[in-house]
């Protein structure tokens, strides 16, 4: 079972590349929200039950819900809907999103050891670049934001696989999460739109030299 | 006990978001400073120096020595801001000093901490405080700001946080204190531990300002009102070489430390070079101050990765460069109270305009290029010294061939800013000679250590070098 939730989580992370609808991005963010509740439960089983209902009510709350609905907010408020503006055709995103894959999966089978759960690692390490290529190869200022959030839940799963051994590493990640994205996403939201007038990066280039 | 600090700090700080008037403000910042002030007593004269709080927390040299300066530099930052924001609403006004409070006492959290997850935790604050601070004009341009510093250091210490759970995961998830982590990963997978640092620099190089995320703290310097950039520039970017000094002597007993020496040097050289590249391109002396950081940080980088004395040149550097880059920036806000700006290219004359405030932006530039009795002098010859007993020629050649463009680009900018004559609007009433002499004590202090390092600091930094 925790298996399949992780081949679902690295489909998801796929998917994501070739994405061309905002809504959709909000969409996968929020099924990695329930996938990330899913291995919470079947791998945190053993943590006391406190930690654990904390664990599991932030990402059901926050993750799969919070977050997934503010995305949605943005998009009706700055009347996006597609990711036009893109440096990069689809196809050329997913060439990059598999070889990311693969440079993970081989990173993993060199590195992992056995104080680690090698899939988490290898999740986590696709999802850093999966973040980071949504980053670099779009111009829209909501998909970095996603990207941003791919990174997260990233860094959440790999929390995962040391947390059961402690459970404050996981805590800790928790807040990162909750101050920063709702920062972030609240931001955007309330600030950028309305100041910047401009949904792509390229209208942020008042600050340079 | 710092559990009951933190708590007057945050208290303090919560009350100044509320203050109805200015008087009520200073009153605040005032009695915020005192608790600094008793703390500063409890630590030397209370007997906290060298004792572990509240789980978490130490007071130990190194958090000491760096939590001194910031505290002084914070309080001149403080009386700084009071007349260079007097023209503010009480709305903004508070909300800044509070701001202001609040990224103190995060940046105290960083240097006391004793875990590798709080060092990271309170991080994360001073970048929630940092960012409050950054957007305190409401411009566009701050916003901008706001946007990158906050994307670009989440992400960072996002990646920073992977790399402290393949940190733990080398340690088998046993403790992550920072006494404990030198044994639990001697015999660490070294693939892990590689990793994890090359993550851990990575993500925090936003906080210490060098390669590869250096870019978000100019832009955050930029944007900040310049006496807050003071403490941007030196207080936050020595946590962040404080959160790496520290991950570094977690390394020295492991067998991938030579590895982690040859990362230290190479991103020491990529950000002395970036800083030198930069200093000759901008048109903004704020911009140009906080390139002239980056270009420390990676002397200070550069130090640590040859090891041996270098180790404690950079300390000193850090130290000195504390105080000697905090009085540039406070004179660079008088200069903006003038100017109403700080473009390099229209900004002149100004030695007959303010002339106690351009000896201290050419004596500021002196210390700062590390010409005697500049106390950046002793250490960078340490460090040039090491390279060269290390038989590293090349590296010392490129090193001076690099300080040689930052000479010249310095000296050009501060020289012109004395000098040409001045093309921008002048607002004389707003010259204020005081603020000019009191960023000038910062600058004397440092110029002291240059000539005489008094014992006390000297073994401070000794205990630290050798942590």
């Amino acid at each position: 079972m925790l298996l399949s939730l992780i081949i679902l989580y690295v489909i998801t992370l796929i998917y994501l590349s070739i994405v061309e609808r905002f809504r959709n991005y909000a969409s996968i963010i929020a099924f990695q929200g329930w996938i990330l509740l899913g291995i919470a439960l079947l791998r945190l089983h053993s943590l006391d039950w406190i930690e654990l209902s904390f664990i599991i009510l932030e990402t059901l709350i926050f993750k799969a819900l919070i977050v997934p609905a503010i995305l949605m907010r943005v998009i009706k408020k700055t009347k996006i809907n597609r990711v036009r503006k893109s440096g990069s055709s689809q196809f050329n995103a997913l060439l990059l999103s598999v070889a990311a894959l693969a440079a993970s999966a081989l990173a993993t089978y060199y590195a992992a050891d056995s104080s680690v759960h090698m899939i988490f690692f290898g999740v986590a390490l696709y999802a850093l670049l999966s973040g980071l290529i949504l980053i670099v190869l779009r111009s829209r200022i909501f998909t970095h934001m996603v990207g941003f959030l791919v990174i997260e839940n990233g860094v959440f799963l790999f929390s995962m696989a040391i947390g059961v051994e402690m459970p404050l590493l996981i805590n800790t990640a928790i807040l990162l999460d909750i101050l920063i994205s709702v920062l972030m996403l609240g931001m955007f939201m309330t600030k950028v739109d309305d100041k910047i007038h401009s949904v792509d990066s390229e209208s942020l280039t008042h600050v340079k030299d | 006990m710092i559990y009951l600090f933190f708590a007057l700090w945050a208290a303090t700080a919560a009350a100044a978001f509320f203050a109805r008037s200015r008087r009520t403000v200073h009153l605040l910042c005032t009695t915020y400073f005192a608790v600094h002030a008793l703390f500063a007593a409890m630590l030397f004269a209370g007997g906290l120096y060298g004792t572990p709080s509240g789980g978490f927390f130490s007071f130990d040299a190194a958090g000491t020595l760096f939590y001194v300066l910031m505290a002084v530099v914070a309080a001149f930052v403080s009386l700084h801001s009071e007349r260079y924001l007097k023209d503010d609403d009480i709305k903004t006004y508070r909300v800044y000093f509070a701001q202001l409070m609040l990224l103190t006492t995060a940046i105290t959290g960083v240097y006391f901490a004793d875990n590798i997850a709080v060092t990271w935790i309170l991080m994360e604050a001073t970048t929630l405080c940092a960012a409050g601070i950054i957007y305190h004009r409401r411009s566009e341009a701050s916003l901008e700001a706001t946007w990158k510093y906050l994307f670009v250091c989440s992400t960072g210490i996002a990646i920073a946080y992977l790399g402290i759970l393949l940190l733990s995961a080398a340690a088998q998830n046993e403790s992550l204190d920072y006494a404990s982590l030198p044994r639990l990963i001697a015999d660490g997978n070294p693939l892990y531990l590689k990793t994890a640092f090359l993550l851990i620099l990575t993500g925090y190089s936003c906080k210490m300002e060098i390669f590869p995320l250096y870019t978000i703290g100019v832009d955050a310097n930029f944007a900040a009102p310049a006496p807050a950039s003071a403490l941007i520039s030196t207080g936050l970017v020595n946590a962040g070489f404080l959160a790496i000094f520290r991950i570094y002597r977690l390394f020295a007993a492991t067998e991938v430390f030579d590895w982690v020496r040859h990362v230290m040097v190479i991103i020491g050289v990529l950000s002395l070079a970036v800083g030198a590249m930069f200093l000759r391109r901008t048109n903004n002396y704020k911009r140009f101050l906080s390139y002239s950081t980056v270009e420390n940080m990676g002397i200070a980088a550069i130090g640590l990765g040859i090891g041996g004395a270098g180790v404690w040149a950079a300390i000193l550097h850090v130290t000195c460069h504390t105080l000697i880059k905090s009085s540039l920036f406070l004179q660079m806000a008088v200069v903006r109270q003038i100017y109403n700006g700080y473009r390099i290219n229209r900004i002149g004359d100004y030695i007959n305009i303010n002339r106690i405030g351009a000896v201290g932006m050419i004596a500021g530039m002196v210390a700062v290029l590390a010409f005697p009795p500049s106390p950046l002098f002793v250490s960078e010859l340490m460090i040039l010294s090491q390279t060269l007993a290390d038989g590293a020629w090349w590296l010392a050649a490129g090193i001076v061939l690099l300080l040689c463009i930052v000479i010249y680009s310095i000296c050009y900018r501060v020289i012109k800013m004395c000098y040409q004559p001045n093309q921008d609007e002048l607002h004389l009433s707003k010259i204020d000679t005081r603020l000019s002499y009191s960023a000038l004590t910062l600058l004397a202090a440092a110029l002291v250590a240059g000539f005489w390092q008094p014992e006390p600091l000297r073994r401070i930094i000794d205990i630290i070098a050798n942590m």
